[in-house]
Protein backbone atom coordinates (compact mmCIF):
# COMPACT_ATOMS: atom_id res chain seq x y z
CA UNK A 1 0.00 0.00 0.00
CA UNK A 2 1.10 3.55 -0.66
CA UNK A 3 2.44 5.66 2.18
CA UNK A 4 0.27 8.46 3.49
CA UNK A 5 0.54 11.44 1.13
CA UNK A 6 2.47 14.42 2.38
CA UNK A 7 0.17 17.40 2.82
CA UNK A 8 1.30 20.99 3.08
CA UNK A 9 -0.56 24.22 3.76
CA UNK A 10 -0.48 27.27 1.47
CA UNK A 11 2.17 28.98 3.58
CA UNK A 12 4.51 26.04 3.30
CA UNK A 13 3.69 25.80 -0.39
CA UNK A 14 4.82 29.40 -0.91
CA UNK A 15 8.06 28.66 0.84
CA UNK A 16 8.57 25.55 -1.26
CA UNK A 17 7.93 27.56 -4.43
CA UNK A 18 10.57 30.06 -3.39
CA UNK A 19 12.93 27.14 -2.91
CA UNK A 20 12.32 25.76 -6.39
CA UNK A 21 9.18 23.64 -6.20
CA UNK A 22 6.68 23.43 -9.04
CA UNK A 23 2.96 23.99 -8.53
CA UNK A 24 0.75 21.56 -10.48
CA UNK A 25 -2.86 22.70 -10.87
CA UNK A 26 -5.14 19.77 -11.70
CA UNK A 27 -8.36 21.76 -12.06
CA UNK A 28 -10.11 21.83 -15.41
CA UNK A 29 -9.38 24.71 -17.76
CA UNK A 30 -12.76 26.41 -17.34
CA UNK A 31 -12.14 26.57 -13.58
CA UNK A 32 -8.70 28.04 -14.12
CA UNK A 33 -10.16 30.61 -16.51
CA UNK A 34 -12.28 31.79 -13.57
CA UNK A 35 -9.60 31.83 -10.92
CA UNK A 36 -5.92 31.00 -11.22
CA UNK A 37 -2.82 30.90 -9.08
CA UNK A 38 -0.66 33.91 -9.81
CA UNK A 39 2.71 32.24 -9.52
CA UNK A 40 5.51 31.75 -12.00
CA UNK A 41 6.34 28.10 -11.41
CA UNK A 42 3.04 26.57 -12.43
CA UNK A 43 1.97 23.71 -14.66
CA UNK A 44 -1.67 23.21 -15.61
CA UNK A 45 -2.52 19.53 -15.89
CA UNK A 46 -6.27 18.95 -15.51
CA UNK A 47 -7.45 15.67 -14.02
CA UNK A 48 -9.09 14.82 -17.35
CA UNK A 49 -5.60 14.82 -18.92
CA UNK A 50 -3.60 13.74 -15.92
CA UNK A 51 -3.18 10.03 -16.51
CA UNK A 52 -2.06 10.64 -20.09
CA UNK A 53 0.27 13.54 -19.36
CA UNK A 54 1.70 12.97 -15.89
CA UNK A 55 4.99 11.62 -17.26
CA UNK A 56 5.72 15.21 -18.34
CA UNK A 57 6.23 16.14 -14.70
CA UNK A 58 9.81 16.19 -13.44
CA UNK A 59 10.91 13.61 -10.89
CA UNK A 60 13.91 15.63 -9.74
CA UNK A 61 11.96 18.60 -8.44
CA UNK A 62 9.51 19.10 -5.56
CA UNK A 63 5.94 19.08 -6.84
CA UNK A 64 2.99 20.57 -4.99
CA UNK A 65 -0.36 19.41 -6.29
CA UNK A 66 -3.28 21.83 -6.11
CA UNK A 67 -6.95 22.03 -7.04
CA UNK A 68 -9.94 23.94 -5.67
CA UNK A 69 -10.14 22.46 -2.18
CA UNK A 70 -7.45 19.78 -2.14
CA UNK A 71 -9.45 16.63 -2.89
CA UNK A 72 -8.67 16.03 -6.55
CA UNK A 73 -5.08 17.05 -6.04
CA UNK A 74 -4.77 14.47 -3.27
CA UNK A 75 -5.84 11.82 -5.75
CA UNK A 76 -3.28 13.12 -8.24
CA UNK A 77 -0.64 13.09 -5.51
CA UNK A 78 -1.31 9.43 -4.79
CA UNK A 79 -1.27 8.63 -8.50
CA UNK A 80 2.18 10.17 -8.84
CA UNK A 81 3.32 8.26 -5.77
CA UNK A 82 2.03 5.08 -7.42
CA UNK A 83 4.08 6.03 -10.48
CA UNK A 84 7.17 6.25 -8.30
CA UNK A 85 7.38 9.98 -7.69
CA UNK A 86 8.85 10.71 -4.27
CA UNK A 87 9.07 14.50 -4.28
CA UNK A 88 5.36 15.21 -4.32
CA UNK A 89 2.99 16.80 -1.82
CA UNK A 90 -0.63 17.86 -1.79
CA UNK A 91 -1.65 21.39 -0.83
CA UNK A 92 -4.60 20.98 1.49
CA UNK A 93 -7.40 23.51 1.11
CA UNK A 94 -6.64 24.23 -2.54
CA UNK A 95 -6.87 27.60 -4.19
CA UNK A 96 -9.74 28.58 -1.89
CA UNK A 97 -7.52 28.39 1.17
CA UNK A 98 -4.59 29.90 -0.72
CA UNK A 99 -6.72 32.90 -1.65
CA UNK A 100 -8.17 33.24 1.85
CA UNK A 101 -4.65 33.67 3.13
CA UNK A 102 -4.15 36.56 0.76
CA UNK A 103 -1.75 34.78 -1.54
CA UNK A 104 -1.70 35.88 -5.18
CA UNK A 105 -4.49 34.83 -7.49
CA UNK A 106 -5.90 36.08 -10.76
CA UNK A 107 -9.59 36.12 -11.57
CA UNK A 108 -12.90 35.93 -9.78
CA UNK A 109 -12.16 34.93 -6.22
CA UNK A 110 -15.62 35.51 -4.83
CA UNK A 111 -17.19 32.87 -7.07
CA UNK A 112 -14.71 30.24 -5.95
CA UNK A 113 -15.12 31.15 -2.30
CA UNK A 114 -18.90 31.20 -2.54
CA UNK A 115 -19.00 27.71 -3.99
CA UNK A 116 -16.92 26.19 -1.23
CA UNK A 117 -17.45 25.42 2.42
CA UNK A 118 -15.34 27.05 5.05
CA UNK A 119 -11.94 25.45 5.39
CA UNK A 120 -9.83 25.32 8.48
CA UNK A 121 -8.84 28.93 8.09
CA UNK A 122 -12.23 29.96 6.72
CA UNK A 123 -15.13 31.65 8.33
CA UNK A 124 -13.64 34.59 10.13
CA UNK A 125 -10.71 34.93 7.75
CA UNK A 126 -10.77 37.99 5.51
CA UNK A 127 -11.10 37.53 1.77
CA UNK A 128 -8.57 39.90 0.30
CA UNK A 129 -9.05 41.10 -3.21
CA UNK A 130 -12.39 39.35 -3.63
CA UNK A 131 -13.51 39.71 -7.21
CA UNK A 132 -10.11 40.71 -8.46
CA UNK A 133 -6.42 40.14 -8.15
CA UNK A 134 -4.82 39.81 -4.79
CA UNK A 135 -1.12 40.10 -4.16
CA UNK A 136 -1.04 40.99 -0.49
CA UNK A 137 1.54 38.96 1.35
CA UNK A 138 0.08 37.12 4.29
CA UNK A 139 1.84 36.31 7.49
CA UNK A 140 4.04 33.29 7.28
CA UNK A 141 4.61 30.49 9.69
CA UNK A 142 1.11 29.78 10.97
CA UNK A 143 0.95 26.41 9.35
CA UNK A 144 3.43 23.62 9.76
CA UNK A 145 3.85 20.89 7.16
CA UNK A 146 1.28 18.23 7.79
CA UNK A 147 2.09 14.59 7.25
CA UNK A 148 -1.60 13.65 7.45
CA UNK A 149 -4.95 15.21 6.66
CA UNK A 150 -6.19 16.42 9.98
CA UNK A 151 -8.91 18.90 9.08
CA UNK A 152 -7.17 21.76 10.86
CA UNK A 153 -3.98 23.51 10.00
CA UNK A 154 -3.49 26.52 12.20
CA UNK B 1 -12.31 -15.62 -5.82
CA UNK B 2 -11.49 -12.29 -4.19
CA UNK B 3 -13.12 -9.32 -5.89
CA UNK B 4 -12.63 -5.75 -4.80
CA UNK B 5 -14.68 -2.85 -6.08
CA UNK B 6 -12.74 0.38 -5.84
CA UNK B 7 -14.69 3.59 -5.42
CA UNK B 8 -15.32 6.35 -2.95
CA UNK B 9 -19.01 5.62 -2.64
CA UNK B 10 -20.64 6.97 -5.78
CA UNK B 11 -23.75 5.45 -7.35
CA UNK B 12 -21.72 3.76 -10.10
CA UNK B 13 -19.58 2.02 -7.50
CA UNK B 14 -22.64 0.72 -5.66
CA UNK B 15 -24.16 -0.42 -8.94
CA UNK B 16 -20.97 -2.23 -9.89
CA UNK B 17 -20.90 -4.03 -6.56
CA UNK B 18 -24.53 -5.08 -6.88
CA UNK B 19 -24.08 -6.20 -10.46
CA UNK B 20 -21.11 -8.41 -9.64
CA UNK B 21 -23.06 -9.90 -6.76
CA UNK B 22 -26.01 -10.65 -9.04
CA UNK B 23 -23.92 -12.21 -11.79
CA UNK B 24 -21.94 -14.32 -9.32
CA UNK B 25 -25.17 -15.64 -7.82
CA UNK B 26 -26.67 -16.32 -11.23
CA UNK B 27 -23.56 -18.21 -12.32
CA UNK B 28 -23.20 -20.01 -9.02
CA UNK B 29 -19.70 -18.70 -8.50
CA UNK B 30 -18.53 -18.16 -4.93
CA UNK B 31 -16.94 -14.76 -4.56
CA UNK B 32 -15.51 -12.82 -1.68
CA UNK B 33 -16.72 -9.34 -2.60
CA UNK B 34 -15.22 -6.32 -0.92
CA UNK B 35 -15.70 -2.60 -1.30
CA UNK B 36 -12.63 -0.37 -1.07
CA UNK B 37 -13.51 3.24 -0.33
CA UNK B 38 -10.39 4.84 1.14
CA UNK B 39 -8.64 7.00 -1.43
CA UNK B 40 -5.18 5.81 -0.44
CA UNK B 41 -6.26 2.17 -0.74
CA UNK B 42 -7.83 2.83 -4.12
CA UNK B 43 -4.80 4.68 -5.40
CA UNK B 44 -2.55 1.85 -4.27
CA UNK B 45 -3.92 0.02 -7.30
CA UNK B 46 -3.06 2.97 -9.57
CA UNK B 47 -6.68 3.46 -10.53
CA UNK B 48 -7.57 7.04 -11.41
CA UNK B 49 -11.06 6.38 -12.75
CA UNK B 50 -13.59 4.61 -10.58
CA UNK B 51 -15.30 2.27 -10.20
CA UNK B 52 -12.35 -0.05 -10.46
CA UNK B 53 -12.51 -3.82 -10.17
CA UNK B 54 -9.69 -5.97 -8.83
CA UNK B 55 -9.86 -9.75 -9.09
CA UNK B 56 -7.37 -11.77 -7.08
CA UNK B 57 -5.11 -8.74 -6.84
CA UNK B 58 -5.21 -7.76 -10.52
CA UNK B 59 -6.98 -4.67 -11.85
CA UNK B 60 -9.37 -5.82 -14.56
CA UNK B 61 -11.45 -2.70 -14.97
CA UNK B 62 -11.35 1.04 -14.30
CA UNK B 63 -13.89 3.74 -15.03
CA UNK B 64 -17.63 3.29 -15.50
CA UNK B 65 -19.97 0.46 -14.62
CA UNK B 66 -18.77 -2.74 -16.29
CA UNK B 67 -21.24 -4.56 -18.51
CA UNK B 68 -22.89 -7.79 -17.38
CA UNK B 69 -21.14 -9.62 -20.24
CA UNK B 70 -17.78 -8.44 -19.06
CA UNK B 71 -18.47 -9.55 -15.49
CA UNK B 72 -19.59 -12.96 -16.72
CA UNK B 73 -16.34 -13.30 -18.66
CA UNK B 74 -14.30 -12.50 -15.55
CA UNK B 75 -16.15 -15.00 -13.43
CA UNK B 76 -16.14 -17.76 -16.01
CA UNK B 77 -12.46 -17.28 -16.84
CA UNK B 78 -11.48 -17.44 -13.19
CA UNK B 79 -13.86 -20.24 -12.38
CA UNK B 80 -12.82 -22.46 -15.29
Amino acid sequence: MLDEAKEVCPTTTRRMLREGALLVDVRERDEIDGLAFDVADLVVMPMSEFERRCAELPRDRDLVMVCRVGERSLKATYFLMYQGYTRVANMEGGIVKWARKGFPVKGNLSAAIASSGTGCCGGAAPIPGAGGESTRAASEGCCAPQPKRTGACC
Amino acid sequence: MDIKVLGTGCANCRTTLALIEQVAQAKGVAVNLQKVEELRDIMSYGVMSTPGVVIDGKVVHAGGVPGRDKIEQWLVAKHA
